[in-house]
């Protein structure tokens, strides 16, 4: 079953086409991975896909339905949730309020209700933190939900950013470099948390530099150079496919790569 | 009722001061509202001028009932936040703050040059209808209702919105829906303090609800700060309390406005109660 499609995808800007003609299909579950060279358009890629940014042509299926025309906040309430590359957290709320944040669609108490505290509003809520604290047990940062965000270290807001997206349990959950800036053993550490997000029924699709992190945890993997999708299909086939290698490494390289492997 | 004759002396002599701070404990929870969702707009006087002008014309013309009066001095206002909103917030930050100031000041002309609504001689006549006790049980009760929103679902996609608004989208919060959500509450506010005020002084002019109000109003908001709807009133207390005190240097006032939003702004980014409530109720 599909849960994302793409159809035709481009954003242009002057003179600079940075996504261009995209197709693609991510299927319901596993992990999905789109690499590409710096500039070949995969954080673009990713603010098409959430909303953030209006393609110039093309189609956005999200479990059959066209979200195309929808606004990102729209998106968001048919369970699809990001990251971002550079951390955006809610700096002076606390960590337990940011992933509370993550279920605001979620939630459904009418105003009138939570201005009489009704039994129905104060059990959503107490329903909604016990989630929003299981999000943060997930990535180890249950002891920490008193403290404002803009005190965690570097590797702790980015997995709090994995929180927050993950509390409201979505379909789809986009995640914009993940391992950038992280120490090997953090990185081991996240490759735990994407494989235990997938187990829990969510669809990972991310986008990332760092190769080895990218094999060996991908289901699939889609290749973008200069906004044009050169290659899908699986992590070993990607590793042998000479566009792809002539993308990371230029012809020269690929081409001397390709004499040695014959010889 | 045995009321001691100094306690009552008391009462008289600084009545006006006692309705003005609860109406602009009222004025601060309308600035409130709209800057705790990250939106910043100077039409707070307007809209206070609009709810003062339509339940004045209410009594004065068709001598409706008091009680009468004040929804309606909060539909106007809310009617005019609708149109001005609507358009502008789609645009950023600061249009919002260029078109209310644009809303107050045409107003101020509409009142100036149309002989039914007074002119530049104004309103005057109108009868002392709100009680005091009134003014400060609604204080009081938006009081409660901003306590309480602000610790839920809703709190907390407002300050998402003011922190990071592009985060906030991307958490499904509908942040245009809360933009204009948070206009028309601090419209009706407005409305509701303009009514009050209006309802307790005689007389209203043309010139009392143009930009030195709107910044007024604003410098509540800025001193006490909006980490919960507490602090805001207690800029409003202490900038209405001020200028009493130092009665002797009445043209002072605006001075003494800007100083204070300057020193806030510099020295006391989070106001004067920089405590922040907590975002949820369980």
């Amino acid at each position: 079953m599909t849960l994302l499609a793409l159809r035709g995808l481009s954003r242009r800007y002057a003179g600079l086409t940075a996504v261009d003609r995209v197709d693609l299909d991510v299927p319901a579950q596993g992990v999905h991975a789109v690499i590409g060279p710096n500039g070949a358009g995969k954080t673009t890629l990713f603010n098409l896909i959430s909303g953030l940014v209006a393609p110039s042509a093309g189609t956005i299926a999200l479990d059959g339905r066209d979200v195309t025309r929808l606004a990102a906040d729209a998106r968001a309430r048919l369970g699809l949730a990001r990251t971002f590359q550079a951390v955006r957290l809610f700096a002076d709320m606390t960590v337990l309020e940011n992933a509370l944040t993550g279920l605001h669609p979620r939630l459904r108490s009418s105003l009138a209700a939570i201005v009489l505290r009704t039994r129905g509003f104060r059990r959503e809520e107490r329903n909604a933190v016990a989630r929003a604290r299981d999000a943060l047990a997930m990535v180890g940062l249950e002891r920490r939900g008193g403290e404002r965000a803009a005190a965690l270290s570097y590797g702790e807001a980015r997995r709090l950013e994995i929180a927050r997206a993950m509390a409201g349990a979505p379909r789809l959950l986009l995640l914009d470099e993940p391992a950038a800036g992280l120490n090997p053993a953090e990185t081991v550490t996240l490759g735990t948390l994407v494989r235990s997000i997938v187990d829990a029924g969510t669809t990972v699709l991310l986008v990332e530099h760092d190769m080895k992190f990218v094999m060996g945890l991908s289901d699939s993997v889609t290749v973008l150079n200069f906004g044009r999708r050169i290659f899908h299909g699986t992590p070993a086939e990607a590793r042998a496919d000479p566009a792809v290698i002539e993308a990371y490494l230029g012809a020269k390289v690929a081409a001397r790569l390709q004499g040695s492997a014959h010889a | 009722m045995s009321v001691p004759p100094w306690l009552s002396d008391l009462f008289w002599t600084y009545q006006n001061v006692v309705v003005s701070l609860g109406v602009n404990g009222l004025l601060a929870l309308s600035m409130y509202v709209v800057l705790a969702a990250g939106q910043l707009s100077l039409g707070q006087a307007a809209f206070m001028g609009l709810g003062a002008y339509a339940s004045a014309l209410l009594t004065l013309r068709l001598h409706a009932p008091f009680w009468a009066v004040l929804p309606a001095a909060m539909l106007v206002p809310v009617a005019f936040a609708l149109l001005v909103g609507g358009p502008t917030l789609r645009l950023a930050g600061v249009y919002l703050a260029i078109a209310t100031i644009g809303l107050g000041e045409v107003l101020r002309a509409v009142y100036l040059n149309v002989d039914a609504l007074g002119g530049a001689l104004g309103l005057s006549g109108i009868p002392e209808a709100a009680p005091l006790w009134l003014i400060y049980a609604l204080l009081a009760a938006a009081l409660l209702v901003f306590w309480r929103i602000g610790r839920s679902r809703v709190g907390r996609a407002m300050e998402a919105m003011r922190s990071d608004e592009t985060a906030a989208l991307a958490m499904g919060v509908n942040v245009r829906r809360y933009r204009l959500a948070t206009l028309v509450a601090s419209a009706a506010l407005a409305g509701l303090a303009g009514a009050l005020s209006a309802h307790s002084t005689d007389f209203i002019g043309p010139n009392d609800y143009g930009f030195e109000p709107a910044v007024s109003i604003l410098s509540f908001a800025l001193l006490g700060g909006i980490g919960s709807p507490i602090a805001p009133v207690v800029g409003a207390v202490v900038l209405t309390l001020l200028p009493e005190l130092m009665r002797g240097f009445a043209e002072l006032r605006l001075i003494l406005n800007g100083v204070v939003i300057v020193l806030a702004v510099l020295f006391l980014p989070r106001g004067l109660v920089a405590w922040r409530m907590r975002r949820r109720a369980a």
